[in-house]
């Protein structure tokens, strides 16, 4: 663990604060839900039903919780060091049609194939990523301004794709179903719960290792904090920063792959309903921690597997949860201001009490 | 006698630490009060609690006998309280008529009556107090020391009773310093209260009726300017003595450590800063290199340090030209950077000392084989670098910006003087820190000169040139005015070559 020794009152603020976010965004949930007229306790309790009663549901859930797991580390890794890689959602669509494409038209035993295509996608998304990478180090372009309209480009690119050269015959615009050998075992009949998962965990520990116990972990956390400094300390920032970005469109490419490998079987036009942002919202939760992806990604991930079984006991559309998400990241982003906020209230309440006390005792 | 300004039992408290502990402060009308202390003695707090940016926990302010609440800024100067800040707060593109007016313009009904203005302007300056300056000159265009001129005319056009003046020599070279104190004293002469913000004790005897000394926190004395002496307001001070010329032995220098060759660098924003600059720092010597800010000082030392490209000429370490080379380069040539900017430069203040105090260092085996880094190693090293260098308050895992400046700027000298290096380039290597911090940092340097080091030290603080350097060049308008041994320089010769007046019989730069 973290040599850094954390008070129990720290400990606290740091779990506290994000368990007052939560709370704060389903308040507001629930008004929203009795505006519309519903009963807001009913639409939560078939949501939390939904996502956590029985093994099904948990299944399902966890199932929804993998690619969050990936794009909420992509995003977490390159934000730490102040990387605003906003582009995961592209990244991770390269990185889907990448495994579709190896998954389909290259024929290798599965111990070989498997881990091809895996790392086909990571590469097309690395690729990709390198993109904002480049202009980022030799420009100075705005790598979040690049990433926001490389995502529509990706859709576009991987549709146009999907849907003539590499368009599989039948109604729905998708490639050619995977071998066999390139589909990543599952677990359950009911759901498309599957090894990418365990995959995805083994990832958040690596990246976990190489932030906290590497000296490429430590360059980049100070490139984050502060850039001059770490370039004055003989870190090249550039050189880094486009390592930083290729290494996140690598993770963004694997979520791509477990969408292909292990849910679908082939590469869907659209098929993201916004992992790629969504990844945003886990980071943001998570403060950019790898191991507390795992809790925020899970967080989401329940949100969404469970207001499929909100929406068919209730009339409450699913999109609450859009919603709820939207709050969850307002706060956070408010986070900072609203701490010094509370922060300088506090001192004045403090301050006005001492000097109250100050002028009595004379 | 009633005095013009009475802060009683003022207490003002950040969290845990009490800037401010039961202040009595009080300036008579007409005096030049001076305000002297280390860093973080609560001088600036004081001041800042009377022009209304901070509110006190306790205490009363009382103007003219009558009990006021200081609530902003805006309620400070109705009283009458005028405050000139460090840095300037004035529009470069405006004329000095413009700046002097603005916030109170006269005219009516939205329209500026400009010429009205530069009568008030001309009044005020010249007719009451004696200052020259033209109101249509544009600020830009204007040297520092007139810059922070108008300022005061500022003031005064609001009529300000009070002023207060928060280090305002740090910026200006001798003859502006001169300049400053002859208007101080007409204002005060004029009726006007002045309290004086510093930590360089001469210009206490030099220009104050009384004085006034604090430390940590309370106020140490209010005494007669007269009736003390530098050496007795600086052991009030810090409350011991202290040694103001750190002991040093005559310097024997040896083979030339660095090298610059008719060096030119462009700032920022694209201006020749340096032009066709030439030095040389040998081993065994302290080079001094003074002048005021802005005089290409940083581009040069950005440019030695792998910071900024140059654009003709070259530097040579050891005899090898860098050309640009990257800062990771010329680290590991054998240089030591101590950057003047400590809080964006040379720490990352939001990260821990021990993260502070590996960098560069970061990549060598004993933090770890390959590319892991152990933590324990990282963390005992710090350890030992906070003994060593006796780095209060400190310990690894707390950051970097809990620590007071000066124990900051020991974690940087910590860093860098800890890495072999040969060429030191110190760069306002004491700037903001307190005077134990500055003794300590000069003893460093000394010590690293006597083991063979060549130390570069860049400084505006002519009291640190003299007491460190063995060398003195200065630097004007991004050339070498000249070069002086220290041991037969005056204060005055090098304040004329800051001020850009070459020396009579011109000696050859650097022979």
């Amino acid at each position: 663990m973290e040599i850094r020794k954390l008070t129990n009152k720290k400990i606290l603020i740091e779990i506290g604060r994000p368990i007052i976010t939560i709370a704060i965004a389903l308040l507001i949930g629930a008004a929203i839900i009795a505006l519309m007229g519903e009963d807001p306790v009913l639409a939560y309790s078939m949501l939390f039903k939904g996502a956590f009663k029985g093994l099904g549901n948990i299944i399902a859930t966890l199932q929804n919780t993998t690619p969050l797991l990936f794009t909420g580390l992509a995003v977490s890794f390159a934000f730490r060091s102040n990387v605003t890689n906003i582009g995961v959602e592209g990244q991770m669509l390269f990185g889907a049609l990448a495994a579709g494409i190896v998954g389909y038209y290259v024929h290798l035993p599965w111990f070989l194939h498997i881990p091809l295509a895996i790392i086909a996608a990571g590469l097309a998304g690395a690729l990709w990523a390198y993109i904002p990478a480049i202009m980022k180090a030799k420009l100075n372009v705005n790598e979040m301004v690049v990433c926001l309209m490389l995502n529509p480009i990706a859709l576009l690119i991987t549709g146009y794709l999907s849907s003539y050269p590499l368009k599989a015959p039948g109604p729905t615009n998708k490639t050619f179903d995977i071998m066999k050998t390139a589909r990543l075992p599952q677990f359950s009949n009911s759901s498309q719960f599957n090894a990418g998962f365990f995959i995805a965990i083994a990832l958040l520990l690596m990246f976990w290792y190489i932030n906290n116990h590497t000296k490429k972990g430590y360059e980049w956390k100070l490139i984050g904090q502060n850039p001059v400094f770490a370039r004055y300390g003989g870190i090249n920032v550039e050189r880094n920063v486009v390592q930083i970005f290729l290494l996140s469109g690598m993770v963004a490419g694997f979520a791509g792959a477990e969408q292909v490998l292990g849910v679908y079987g082939a590469f869907y036009n659209g098929f993201s309903p916004g992992y790629g942002f969504d990844g945003i919202a886990v980071a943001m939760l998570a403060k950019f921690n790898p191991l507390a992806v795992s809790l925020s990604a899970l967080l989401l991930g329940a949100l969404n597997s469970g207001s499929i079984v909100m929406q068919m006991m209730t009339s409450v559309t699913r999109d609450i949860v859009k919603v709820l998400q939207a709050v969850i990241v307002l706060l956070l982003a408010a986070d900072f201001t609203l701490d010094m906020f509370l922060k300088k209230r506090r001192d004045d309440a403090a301050g006005r009490k001492k000097a109250k006390l100050e002028i009595e005792k004379p | 006698m009633t005095e013009a300004l009475a802060m009683t039992g003022i207490v003002k408290r950040f969290g845990a630490l009490t800037a401010n502990d039961h202040v009595d402060f009080s300036a008579h009308k007409g005096e030049v009060h001076a305000l002297v202390g280390e860093n973080g003695a609560g001088k600036t707090t004081l001041m800042n609690i009377l022009y209304g940016v901070l509110t006190p926990n306790a205490g009363t302010i009382d103007i003219d006998g009558k009990r006021v609440e200081i609530t902003s800024p805006s309620v400070a100067i109705k009283l009458g309280i005028g405050m000139v800040h460090q840095h300037f707060k004035l529009v470069p593109s405006l004329s000095v008529a413009e700046n002097i007016v603005l916030g109170h313009e006269p005219g009516k009904h939205f329209l500026l009556d400009l010429a009205l203005a530069r009568k008030q302007v001309k009044e005020i300056a010249t007719k009451k107090f004696g200052i020259s300056i033209d109101p249509d000159a544009i600020v830009a265009d204007l040297p520092v020391g007139l810059q922070q001129q108008v300022e005061i005319i500022k003031m005064l056009y609001r009529e300000a009773q009070i002023l207060i003046l928060d280090e305002p020599t740090a910026v200006l070279t001798p003859q502006e310093t001169e300049e400053l104190f002859k208007t101080i004293r007409k204002l005060a002469n004029g009726g006007k209260t002045i309290i004086f913000i510093t930590h360089k004790l001469n210009e206490v005897m030099q220009v104050s009726d009384r004085v006034t000394v604090m430390r940590q926190g309370q106020l140490v004395t209010t005494i007669e300017t007269a009736q003390t002496s530098a050496v007795q307001l600086a052991e009030k001070m810090v409350g011991r003595s202290v040694l103001f010329r750190v002991e040093k032995k005559p310097s024997v220098p040896g083979k030339v450590l660095m090298e610059v060759r008719s060096l030119k660098v462009d700032s920022s924003r694209g201006i020749e800063a340096v032009c066709g600059l030439s030095m040389r720092v040998r081993a065994n010597e302290i080079v001094g290199l003074a002048g005021v800010q802005g005089n290409g000082q940083d581009e040069l030392v950005e440019a030695i340090a792998g910071l900024r490209q140059s654009r003709e000429g070259d530097i040579l370490l050891e005899g090898e030209a860098i050309h640009n080379a990257s800062p990771r380069k010329i680290r590991d040539m054998g240089t030591a950077y101590i950057p003047s900017d400590r809080t964006l430069v040379g720490l990352s203040v939001n990260d821990s000392i021990w993260e502070n105090m590996i960098l560069g260092h970061h990549a060598y085996e004993k933090f770890g084989k390959g590319g892991t880094l152990d933590k324990k190693k990282a963390n005992s090293f710090t350890q030992s670098m906070i003994e060593e260098y006796d780095i209060r308050g400190a310990s690894p895992q707390a950051p970097a910006k809990s620590l007071s400046g000066g124990n900051q700027q020991k974690v940087v000298l910590a860093r860098e003087l800890s890495r072999g290096g040969k060429l030191i380039i110190a760069d306002q290597p004491s700037r903001g820190v307190d005077i134990g911090a500055i003794e300590f940092i000069h003893r460093q340097l000394i010590a690293m000169r006597d083991l063979g080091c060549g130390v570069f030290l860049i400084s505006a603080d002519l009291d640190e040139i003299f007491s460190l350097a063995d060398r003195i060049l200065v630097i004007f308008k991004g050339r070498i005015m000249g070069e002086l041994s220290s041991s037969e320089a005056t204060i005055e010769e090098v304040g004329r070559m800051m001020a850009g007046i070459a020396r009579d019989g011109d000696k050859k730069i650097d022979e």
